[in-house]
């Protein structure tokens, strides 16, 4: 459980500013897993930064009970001169791991998948490898709170729909608090929702309500978040992968859709003569309908999708 | 991979224990790296040392001449002295870089900013000890007499010169945390220093009327006072006293601790 009591942000020094965060009351219960929302710069980072304990703050305080994990992905703390091995030994240490400590780092071996390059130095890795150890590492420990900023969006194709599944096996027994901007991540790994707004936090008991407020405020209509979602994955791939087939392929026919339209929009501004404005608008209105029809062909999918998953995790 | 993680100990840990699990993890990082970062790093860290030392006296045995140390051989004489000052400087020094060497380790809240700077004076006195004894072992073999009288006394004014650059590097691992041009400054006094400390020149050769100036700087105490327990005959300036040094060097510490906790949270944010 994570209580956070008045807790008031703000950054100091010639370029620091406002209260980023003002004056939060907040409990997290457990085994809930939450999904913050909110515009670029409004304090995501920052209250996941004192929910980890990485920053303190101005005022207020953050009560964690139980072990919280640093956020899920980040490189920063490895070495460069040092080897994967290394670093991760040294995280284990930090955290007080002696007995199991070859266990653990053959575990984060076997995840992160990078082979002999554990045993080179960590800066002749690619910004990938570094992704894969630094997920490994923080999957290897068992916390009872996982923090994750934006960590799924690393890594390519394979090792996301890996770290994802990963992830989703965590959260069964842990809970999970996240930061992104993938809305149909969130909605998929998050039951409760956290929006903040100008420096206020809003607690959501459902995620999507809280991604509905989000919308509501930055004036944007529910329907277009689907199509930013485009690193949405299968979370299990025992699923029959013909529903994901075509889902990504009426992904694609909608974004490519959504170009001509914005194509014929911009063809309608520009253009002169009646007739052909009247010609464009209803090639316009033709788009705008073959698109609805995706989208709800789209949504009907997900839903089966969602109905299979829980026969499968019922059983 | 999944059902078998490891567990974190259940009951959360003593904090003791949580400070002595950082410090020796890091222990072991700061030393991998200070010996292994390049495939020469543990050759250059023990003849660096020794190149400086054999430049210095080269420099002041032919070149500048006057070599004549009331009580002392003149080599082992300058060997004491610049061993003395070294550690001190680099006890000063490395700290100062530390937090900033460090920042990305924050991440885990476990790790506070006052531990890479203790392990780094930590580690650096380990080493320079090491360097020293690799001296006076290479030095006995080539028949320099640099086995010292009062061994006991050595150590003692030896661990004092390495608090008093242990107390400065905490103290100033926060100022130039917090002021940049703090640890410029630093960089730029310690030559200064280097002549003002007794270590290349005796302090015999300054007037005495000037003397009672020179005996201000801490510095001198701990070189002045390692050399008279190191040789029997030498003689130095009146006024030699350690518990001036011990005066700067526990005040600095404390001040410095103080800070790193009164300023932790801005020394971890940039």
């Amino acid at each position: 459980m994570i209580e956070i009591q008045n807790l008031y942000k703000r950054y100091h020094g010639p370029h620091g500013g406002d209260w980023v965060l003002k004056d939060i009351n907040l409990t997290i219960p457990d085994g809930i897993s939450v999904g913050v929302v909110g515009r670029n710069g409004a304090g995501k980072s920052t209250l996941l930064r004192l929910i980890g304990g990485m920053d303190a703050p101005d005022r207020g305080r953050v009560i964690r009970k139980g072990r919280v994990s640093w956020p899920i992905g980040l490189a920063g703390g490895f070495k460069g001169s040092m080897t994967g091995r290394q670093n991760v030994k040294f995280v284990a240490r930090v955290h007080g791991i002696k007995k199991s400590l070859h266990k653990l780092i053959q575990e984060v071996q076997d995840f992160a998948e990078i082979g002999k390059a554990f045993d080179d130095p960590v800066n002749t890795y690619s910004s990938g490898m570094r992704a894969r150890l630094a997920f490994g590492l923080s999957l290897a420990f068992d916390f009872d709170i996982y923090i994750s900023d934006e960590a799924t969006a690393v890594g390519d194709r394979a090792f996301k729909a890996k770290a994802r599944e990963a992830f989703q096996q965590r959260v069964d027994h842990a809970s999970l608090i996240m930061v992104s901007h993938g809305e149909g991540t969130l909605k998929q790994m998050c039951e409760a929702g956290i929006f903040i707004d100008q420096g206020q936090a809003h607690w959501y008991d459902r995620i999507d309500d809280a991604i509905e407020a989000y919308h509501r405020a930055t004036g944007l209509i529910t329907d277009v978040a689907d199509e930013d979602d485009d690193d949405y994955e299968a979370p299990l791939p025992t699923d029959p992968s013909s529903i994901d087939e075509q889902m990504k392929a009426l992904r694609r026919e909608s974004a490519q859709i959504h170009k001509q339209q914005i194509i014929a929009e911009y063809r309608q501004e520009s253009a002169t003569d009646d007739a052909v404005i009247a010609e464009i608008q209803r090639e316009r209105k033709e788009l705008r309908d073959k698109r609805l029809g995706i989208k709800q062909r789209f949504r009907s999918l997900k839903q089966h999708k969602r109905e299979i998953e829980r026969k499968a995790s019922s059983q | 991979m999944v059902t078998n993680t490891e567990q974190i100990p259940d009951s959360p840990r003593h904090p003791l224990r949580v400070t002595w699990d950082v410090w020796s993890a890091m222990y072991l990082r700061e030393m991998i790296a200070r010996t292994m970062a390049d495939r020469m790093a543990w050759f250059w860290m023990i003849f660096e040392p020794i190149a400086t030392i054999a430049v210095m006296i080269f420099i002041r045995a032919y070149i500048r001449g006057g070599k004549n140390i009331t009580g002392a051989e003149f080599i082992p004489w300058m060997i004491v002295g610049l061993m003395g000052f070294y550690l001190f400087r680099e006890a000063m020094l490395r700290p100062m870089g530390a937090v900033e060497a460090n920042r990305g380790l924050f991440t885990y809240r476990q790790i506070l900013p006052i531990d890479p700077v203790l392990i780094r004076c930590f580690v650096e006195g380990m080493i320079r000890s090491f360097i020293f004894l690799l001296f006076v072992v290479v030095g006995s073999l080539l028949k320099i007499n640099l086995i010292p009288d009062h061994a006991f006394g050595v150590m003692m004014d030896w661990l004092s010169l390495w608090m008093l650059g242990v107390g400065l590097g905490v103290l100033l691992s926060v100022a130039s945390g917090l002021v940049p041009e703090v640890g410029r400054v630093v960089r730029i006094i310690t030559l200064p220093l280097l002549l003002i400390s007794g270590v290349i020149f005796p302090v015999t050769y300054v007037p005495a009327q000037y003397q009672q100036y020179l005996l201000w700087n801490p510095i001198v105490h701990g070189i002045e006072s390692m050399r008279l327990s190191f040789f029997d005959s030498y003689h130095s300036i009146p006024g030699i006293d350690m518990t001036y040094l011990w005066f700067w060097a526990l005040s600095t510490l404390t001040l410095g601790l103080v800070m790193h906790v009164r300023f932790a949270s801005r020394l971890k944010a940039r």
